[in-house]
């Protein structure tokens, strides 16, 4: 109970830098990677007009991201929707995976969400700025009236700050309430089905709603 | 804990500067939204017309931020300037 | 002025403030409540008046299990009148009068929150004469539910009343007792009254659609239980806190378990009322178009789900300022700084949690009046939530920069109270905002009810519309770290 907020650290002092890295964040991030080009690659092998289940499951996620990104962004191209689908791949199982034994969230680190946060911000703003060009770009943050520069470059930033707060705290907060609980109640009975909600309903649904909003901002910049 | 005059004074600015803002944001937050509300009603009856409701909303807004802004400028007053 | 203090006096003053509090806030719920109920007795019995002497029966058993709420505030406040508590110890001033604001608050929400399906109840037997007996069934089983957070502030006053603390020190465990009466008090008004509404709206669906009797129940009860978990969730803290509260620390432990009792406390009231007036949302949806019935449930519940971010955050931020040895200064400064953190996070989740539930609200009556676009009302309404949840965002953020600061200037009275405005500051800051999101949002979900192919443009001018809303919750932000850090 005491080391809640305790985390694992390697820390490497190279040529006058202190390096600390988190051991069990980045541990658990390899995990997912690897259990996702696992299932890529099985679920490629072999394409058949029947698919077998690895391969629907897959076209099932392949699909209704497309759907999603075509109706927000209305580009043809494949370019963002790459990039909007692994977000939603990554911090999906990233979510669920609290649930085996002795593995742990990686998004339970606010470096892990933050990140991610900051990629969507600048491939935003940098499709921003190319689709509309740089004075048009900058231009609308004086909308609508110049004395409001400060604040829309703040409400900006502060949108890199919520989605990334509200994935973190959500799966911080699941996994700190279930320490708790299961500590409270010797771990009988209750910690299943808390982590049946907060893993897997709360964990995909944040997952949706990250992934969700990093394509209404580039589709916000875009138009 | 010696307290003095100045302190006093600093201590109550500071804390009034605090229920100034924290105050001050709770009805042009509630105001906003309902402007933002009405508008996308509107849109929803009338899509044709969206770039003309989104400036009303727009201005709309903006007065209606009036009062949040005075707040804000009697906070800062009162944290730098008394 | 000399006061002449001994422990018994001591107790006896806190006893006496205590029984005032707790039958002062309970005596307004159940009023308010009862009060609802006479008015559309009589609205019943207007439009009736043959069936005027079944009306005022039910009118009465729907008063009586209203004032129930009353009663238990009138029971602890006058266990706490002539009840002798010195032998529990000093520290039993603390907590006979968190007995009174735990249950004084605690019966406010159940009270006002059952008057609402007696009065739908009596309205619908209007209606529909036929139903008689099956509306009486209808409305106790939902006044019922929404008693719940009443009976746990119940329980919680007793065990701080009966809390034998003899030959502790008052501080830092009388913190902890005052947390958990703050925690228990306010933390049940949401809920009580949410689940009350959602009740209600059941009671009428069932009046318009008597053959909806047994979705209507269903719904209503798996409604009115997910919205009872934020007063679980203050529960909880409130148990903690009495329990395993500590009882050796500095000014900086007594500030963290009052924090902490503050945050879930507040944070609670918001999503209770959200969820309870999604429940409400959904109930009216069946009514309405009665083919929604199996997928309903389902909307509803991510819809509350999202909407308990907000009582989340709150009880994680309450969890951590319990359970972490905080590094910053043991001076009032470190006080105030923690008791700040508890109220910025606990302040700002109310909005964002009534603003949330109110979406979700209007996207499950979207659904009914257009069951095929459920698939593009969805993203909508989630979008909608997350951004409505900035506010309490913000105020987390706020609390983890107060909790994990390092404060190395010289602890002054104007350092203290610079702290302690940035809490205030965002914490109300965070209010208004929330709730207006959430009011766009509800548009933004409504308009796609009935254009569900304007989606793309709803989202954007919603986006736009919240994000110039939350300009407010921004400056308080501002406003908040201007005082943390420049000051």
């Amino acid at each position: 109970m005491e080391n809640i907020g305790y985390m694992p650290r390697w820390i490497f002092d190279i040529a006058g830098f202190h390096i600390v890295l988190n051991k069990e964040t980045l541990i658990m991030t390899w995990i997912v990677m690897a259990f996702w080009i696992l299932f890529s690659l099985l679920a490629t092998k072999s394409t058949k007009m029947v698919p077998n289940p690895l391969q629907s499951t897959a076209e099932i996620l392949i699909a209704t991201w497309d759907d999603l990104v075509k109706d927000s962004l209305g580009l043809t191209d494949r370019r963002y929707f790459a990039f909007i689908c692994t977000i939603f791949l990554l911090f999906w199982v990233s979510n669920l995976i609290g649930i085996i034994p002795f593995l742990s969230e990686p998004t339970k680190d606010i470096n892990t969400t933050l990140s991610l946060g900051v990629v969507g911000f600048i491939v935003a703003h940098y499709s921003g700025i190319k689709f509309k060009g740089i004075k048009t770009y900058l231009k609308e943050y004086c909308e609508p009236i110049f004395f409001m520069m400060p604040l829309n470059v703040i409400g900006e930033l502060s949108k890199v700050v919520s989605i990334s707060f509200r994935l973190f705290g959500n799966i911080m907060g699941g996994s700190i309430i279930i320490l708790v609980v299961s500590y409270l109640v010797y771990s009988l009975v209750l910690p299943p089905f808390l982590y049946g909600f907060f893993g897997l309903f709360v964990g995909t649904i944040q997952a949706f709603v990250f992934t969700m909003l990093s394509l209404v901002y580039i589709s916000v910049q875009i138009r | 804990m010696d307290i003095s005059g100045a302190d006093l004074v600093r201590a109550a600015a500071f804390i009034g500067a605090g229920i100034a803002m924290g105050l001050g944001a709770i009805g042009p937050g509630v105001g906003e939204g309902f402007v933002g509300g009405k508008a996308c009603e509107a849109i929803g009856r009338n899509p044709e017309e969206a770039g003309l409701l989104t400036r009303t909303m727009l201005v709309a807004q903006a007065v209606a931020e009036s009062t949040g802004i005075y707040s804000l400028v009697v906070a800062l007053l009162l944290i730098f300037v008394v | 002025m000399d006061i002449a203090l001994d422990t018994v006096s001591i107790v006896k003053a806190g006893q006496f403030l205590g029984a005032g509090i707790s039958m002062g806030f309970g005596a307004i719920g159940a009023a308010v409540g009862e009060g609802f109920v006479g008015g559309y007795a009589n609205c019943s019995i207007g439009r009736r008046v043959g069936m005027a002497s079944p009306y005022t029966r039910t009118m009465l058993i729907g008063q009586a299990v209203a004032e129930t709420s009353g009663i238990f505030a009138l029971m602890v406040s006058v266990l706490l009148v002539f009840g002798d508590f010195s032998a529990n110890g000093i520290c039993a001033w603390t907590a006979t009068m968190s007995a009174g604001i735990c249950m004084g608050l605690g019966a406010l929400g159940s009270g006002i929150g059952a008057g609402y399906p007696a009065q739908e109840a009596l309205w619908g037997s209007a209606r529909q004469p036929a139903l008689g007996g099956q509306m009486t069934t209808s409305m106790l089983i939902g006044q019922a539910v929404c008693q719940t957070p009443a009976i746990f502030a119940l329980v919680i006053a007793f065990m701080l009343m009966f809390k034998n603390c003899s030959g502790l020190d008052v501080w830092p465990y009388g913190a902890s007792l005052i947390g958990a009466g703050i925690a228990m008090g306010f933390g049940a008004i949401g809920s009580g009254w949410g689940g009350g509404m959602a009740g209600g709206k059941a009671c009428e669906g069932m009046a318009r659609q008597p053959r909806l009797r047994s979705p209507l129940t269903t719904l209503m009860l798996v409604g009115q239980a997910v919205a009872q978990t934020p007063a679980i969730f203050a529960l909880l803290v409130a148990i903690m806190l009495i329990s395993i509260g500590p009882q050796k620390g500095t000014l900086l432990t007594s500030a963290a378990m009052l924090g902490a009792g503050i945050s879930i406390g507040f944070g609670a009231i918001g999503s209770g009322m959200g969820n309870g007036v999604t429940a409400q949302g959904a109930c009216e949806a069946i009514s309405k178009e009665s083919s929604t019935t199996k997928e309903m449930l389902t909307f509803m519940l991510v819809g509350q789900a999202v909407g308990q971010t907000p009582v989340i955050f709150a009880l994680v931020v309450s969890l951590m300022l319990m359970f972490i040895k905080f590094q910053i200064p043991a001076t009032i400064v470190g006080f105030c700084a923690l008791l700040a953190a508890g109220i910025s996070m606990g302040l700002a989740a109310i909005g964002s949690g009534y603003g949330n539930g109110d979406t979700a609200e209007s996207a499950c009556k979207a659904v009914a009046s257009n069951p095929e676009g459920k698939s593009g009302i969805l993203p909508l309404m989630l979008v909608g939530q997350a951004v409505g949840q900035t506010p309490a965002i913000f105020g987390l953020l706020v609390a983890f920069i107060l909790m994990f600061g390092s404060y190395s200037g010289p602890a002054t009275l104007p350092a203290a109270m610079a702290v302690l405005a940035a809490g205030i500051s965002m914490g109300f800051g965070g209010i208004g905002p929330g709730v207006g999101n959430g009011i766009t949002a509800a548009a933004a979900c409504e308009a796609a009810g009935y254009r569900p192919e304007e989606r793309g443009l709803l989202m954007r001018t919603m986006l736009v519309a919240q994000a110039v809303a939350q300009s407010t919750a921004i400056y308080a932000l501002v406003i908040a770290f201007v005082l943390i850090f420049v000051v």
